[in-house]
């Protein structure tokens, strides 16, 4: 069985923090997340999740900080708002609303970070590969 | 329908002398209904007055309003259209105060033609015909239905029959951007059909109608391919409602969503941890 791909969105001041974090505390975590470092969680438009999951990725996740946080003051806002409705459309089309995950993640939260990834690769584990179930 | 007809020449010809022009729909040369400007100009012109088939007039009054930004006019919209210019005019493309909506309720036979959910008008002061209710729309039952792996089956073959003519693009009331997001290459990619699934094309629109579509059904009428895509939108404009308490063009006031950040609207039944 392959190895799911998974793509994370991570906000810059606060989930890539956060994975640094996980780093330096030496907490181990799956290798299948690939990690693509965006200013603001709320840089991550549904178009780019879409493309991501057309690109043959079998999860998305994006992560950014607690409501409140933001570096930007209203950018998580954005994700909050609009993530839930890409999920209700994902699970309209007949994609596993699962294969999309979003969580807030703050720069002292390395051992959150961990624990996310694990849960949510072990989550796509269970999914068949997203591109065979596109066939 | 005569009836209806009757009265709205009679309501048109009263506001007639009081405006600029009217917009309606007019049986032209050929049979073929129209949006038409009627003007006091030409009152002989009232004679052709048609009703159906419903025709984008929310378009129309924005041409017209963009040429000529200061001109008094009414318009005669139902429900649907009524939608359509209030959720136009919230997102700024045209002001509403020298515009006069009269407000034509749809007839039971149109009702079930369209599945509309809200076939009357809310917002304009004059009104001809008798509202009738909505009807609930069996699509969005059956699509709820379905499984997953049934959902994705129906999808893919809808969407293969798609040819990306971009008419449901064009025909929307609510696809006013300057800049589209389906014209770029780096999400719709150019040059295949049908399109690889999952449909960039049909998702990101879908996405882009949240709490903007008013359920006209232009874009499932205009299509060469009978794709029923307003569904996807009816079903999110459901979950909308519940998440953000906005349904589009059912008030002149509450801003939408998109504009608010999480503090102003009553919102955080979107299910996200926090």
């Amino acid at each position: 069985m392959s190895e799911p791909k998974i793509i994370g969105f991570l906000c810059n001041w606060c989930s890539y923090r956060g994975a640094d974090g996980a780093g330096m505390a030496r907490l181990k975590y799956p290798p299948n997340m690939k990690i693509v470092r965006v200013p603001c969680s709320g840089r991550v438009s549904p178009e780019l999740v879409l493309r991501t999951f057309r690109e043959g990725a079998d999860g998305v996740m994006v992560l950014g900080c607690h409501i409140g946080d933001c570096h930007y003051s209203t950018g998580n806002h954005r994700t909050a708002k609009r993530m839930p409705v890409l999920k209700k459309l994902l699970e309209y089309s007949g994609i596993e609303p699962e294969r999309l995950y979003v969580n807030w993640v703050s720069a002292a939260e390395g051992e959150k970070f961990a624990k996310v990834i694990k849960d949510f690769t072990e989550q796509i584990r269970a999914l068949p590969p997203f591109v065979e179930t596109m066939k | 329908m005569s009836d209806r007809l009757t009265s709205l020449r009679e309501t048109i010809e009263k506001i007639l002398p009081d405006v600029d022009g009217v917009v309606a729909l007019r049986t032209g040369p050929g049979g073929i209904v129209a949006p038409y400007l009627f003007t006091k100009e030409h009152p002989e012109e009232l004679a052709k007055l048609a009703l159906w088939p419903k025709e984008p007039v929310p378009d129309t009054l924005k041409i017209i309003l963009h040429a000529h930004p200061d001109a008094k006019l009414a318009i005669v919209c139902r429900g649907c259209e009524e939608r359509g210019i209030v959720e136009m005019f919230k997102h700024a493309q045209f002001s509403l105060d020298n515009v006069t909506l009269i407000g034509l309720q749809c007839e039971q036979s149109e009702v079930e033609s369209c599945q509309c959910f809200k076939p009357f008008t809310v917002h304009a002061k004059l009104t001809v015909g008798q509202p009738v209710e909505g009807v609930r729309d069996p699509m969005m039952a059956k699509i709820l239905a379905m499984s997953q792996p049934e959902k994705l089956a129906f999808w893919k073959e809808e969407f293969s029959h798609c040819i990306k003519c971009y008419g449901c693009r064009n025909i929307c009331p609510q696809c006013f951007c300057n800049v589209c997001a389906l014209e770029d290459e780096t999400w719709v990619e150019t040059g295949r059909l049908p399109m690889p699934n999952p449909s960039m094309y049909h998702m990101i629109r879908a996405m882009h109608m949240t709490a903007k579509c008013v359920g006209c059904h232009e874009c499932e009428e205009t299509c060469p391919s009978d794709i029923p895509m307003a569904v996807h939108f009816r079903l999110i404009a459901r979950d909308v409602k519940e998440m953000f308490n906005y349904e589009p063009g059912a008030s002149m006031e509450q801003k939408p969503p998109q504009l608010l950040v999480l503090e102003e609207g009553d919102y955080v039944r979107t299910g996200l941890p926090h």
